[in-house]
């Protein structure tokens, strides 16, 4: 093509048609290969895994919806679903309230809040393995800090991550503390996208630093707080180096969640078709919070700018 | 005024109360370095490390360092992560590039379909994967560490698409009219112009790569190149008592990125606040 031929198709306005449709696709290419081979493939070829039984080791069989039926019918996977939702219960709204107060309190004028802001921030950039070490030496049950800490006071501490009816609670515990820093950070961008002349206005109108918050601040940030709402959720159900570093899912299955149980059926039974069924349960779930996000956002939030 | 002191003094001393209870575990891992087995397990704890300031005083880092590899698997995380991210980088830079300045075919059910996987947990494809890379004959080599993290990349090429979609038209056509192809364009105009989104998607991705457990731990079974994180889950399951020795790994395995977040601290608070994905 000689140069400038399409000149005459309108250069002012569209534009020069600089390339070529081929062009674009070679830019994609290595996305495309990205996306096709690691995760839509495996997405499509899960599905097809989840009719099987399979060790590795053997030719998979075709086993129809067998995976699924023992699925639903094992009070452990029951369990595992309910853990799931337990420590999304716990870690969710712990996790959004220590944000947006940590947000609230780094978002004003004063000296050393960068130093704040990035103490707050640095557990979240910190490997979880390592986190689950050291929380895991601090929760020990008798040489761990905490609970020598409660002997002062006379309390004795349980086996924080010994004990069915805690493990789980710590587990959230110790990722709330993780990633409280990463919410603090979203919740401060929304706290910021406030304009600062609604305050005043606010303070004119002669309200309390405290209405001010509930009626002015809580409803601005109401697309951010639904925004980190979905956030907050979909990361509950990525715990995986947590659990795997303090309790290996123990004691017995307490707190074994989803996506720990998919690692275990898969790598540590070798029960690769079953695991492909637990993990389309979780799909489906993560599925499902993604399409609620989508149609009820712009129901919910009021005060889109 | 009086009110006003009192507040500020609050406030501080909610701050200076999170602060600690954030900074704490840190400490914890770094004073236990200095311990001794005897030490570390004294009932109360003792906050002054025996070998603090002591003939021996980094005995554990010296333990862990040579006697544990541990020198062996700080190279292979920098190695892995630096590999990925550099991909990421390419990967990402590319088809942002694409989706933000040319038309074609597809273009919006590619892009949804990109965005609509960021969401989906490694653990939905990780078996699948496992099975390929098994295939591929990549156990137990640094491959299946870095290709997947090079090429997958919804939350860059999103990020990437954005800021180029805001480079002003004229410059475009400036270049073009100078003669350039859509390669030279992307080269010499977009990728110069896009540095600060690229080291945000940078940062981001050599921290998730160097966090990462769950590839290392099924793809990786040779000793020698085992990352960070790995390491100290074997160290747990091997020596788990020696409790100083391994808060000396974890202060190891932290340090690093600590220091390299601290430099770049502004890159990835950018690239969270912009989009909320860590990627």
């Amino acid at each position: 093509m000689p140069p400038f031929s399409n000149l005459r198709g309108g250069f002012l306005k569209k534009g020069l048609k600089w390339y070529r449709p081929w062009h674009a696709w070679v830019f994609i290419l290595p996305a495309l290969l990205g996306l096709f081979v690691f995760r839509l493939g495996p997405i499509i070829f899960a599905f097809f895994m989840s009719f099987t039984h399979w060790d590795i080791f053997s030719p998979p069989d075709w086993v129809g919806f067998s995976n699924y039926a023992e699925m639903f019918s094992d009070p452990t996977f029951w369990t595992m679903l309910k853990n799931t939702f337990i420590f999304s219960g716990i870690y969710v709204p712990s996790v959004m309230v220590i944000g947006l107060v940590l947000a609230v309190l780094v978002n004003q004028k004063f000296r050393g809040v960068n130093t704040f802001r990035a103490i707050f921030f640095s557990p979240v950039v910190t490997s979880a393995v390592a986190i689950g070490l050291v929380w895991g030496w601090l929760l020990s049950p008798k040489y761990g800090l905490l609970n020598n800490f409660l002997q002062l006071f006379n309390v004795a501490g349980p086996s924080w991550l010994g004990d069915p009816k805690w493990a789980l609670m710590s587990i959230a515990f110790v990722m709330t503390w993780k990633m409280a820093g990463y919410y603090m950070i979203l919740f401060l961008a929304g706290l910021q996208d406030i304009p600062v002349v609604l305050y005043e206005a606010s303070r004119i109108d002669g309200a309390t630093p405290k209405q001010t918050f509930w009626h002015v601040t809580l409803p601005l940030l109401s697309p951010t707080t639904f925004f980190v709402l979905i956030i907050a959720i979909i990361d509950s159900f990525r715990n995986f180096q947590i659990i795997y570093t303090m309790t290996r899912g123990g004691p017995g299955v307490s707190s074994t969640t989803l996506v720990y149980s998919i690692y275990q059926n898969a790598f540590v039974f070798y029960r690769m078709g079953y695991a492909s069924a637990i993990a389309y349960v979780l799909l489906a779930i993560v599925g499902g919070i993604t399409l609620a996000n989508f149609y009820l956002k712009k129901r919910w939030v009021k005060y889109q700018s | 005024m009086n009110y006003k002191i009192t507040r500020e003094i609050i406030i501080y001393s909610i701050l200076i109360i999170f602060a600690i209870i954030m900074i704490f575990p840190f400490l914890w891992m770094f004073i236990n370095s200095f311990n001794t087995e005897q030490n570390i397990f004294k009932i109360p704890p003792s906050f002054i490390p025996d070998k603090l300031f002591k003939p021996g005083m980094f005995d554990n880092y010296e333990t862990v360092l040579s006697q544990y590899h541990f020198l062996r698997y700080t190279f292979n995380s920098i190695f892995v992560s630096f590999s990925a991210a550099f991909g990421q980088i390419i990967t990402c830079s590319l088809a942002g590039f694409a989706f933000a300045r040319m038309n074609f075919k597809g273009k919006n059910i590619l892009f949804g379909l990109l965005l609509s996987t960021m969401m989906i947990p490694i653990q939905v494809t990780i078996i699948p994967e496992f099975l390929l890379m098994m295939k591929l004959g990549w156990l137990d080599t640094y491959l299946p560490l870095i290709v997947p993290s090079f090429l997958v990349g919804s939350f860059g090429t999103f990020l990437l698409k954005e800021f180029y979609e805001n480079v002003p038209k004229d410059l475009e056509d400036a270049a073009v009219i100078d003669g350039a192809g859509p390669f030279k364009l992307y080269w010499s105009v977009f990728l110069p112009l896009g540095k600060t989104p690229l080291a945000t998607l940078f940062i981001i991705a050599f921290m998730n790569n160097w966090n990462a457990l769950l590839r290392p731990i099924l793809y990786i079974s040779s000793d020698n190149l085992m990352t960070l994180p790995m390491a100290l889950t074997q160290f747990q399951s091997q020596y788990g008592a020696r409790w100083n020795l391994l808060l000396t790994g974890s202060f190891l395995a932290v340090i690093p990125l600590f220091i390299v977040y601290l430099f770049m601290q502004r890159y990835m608070v950018e690239g969270i606040t912009h989009t909320g994905l860590k990627g």
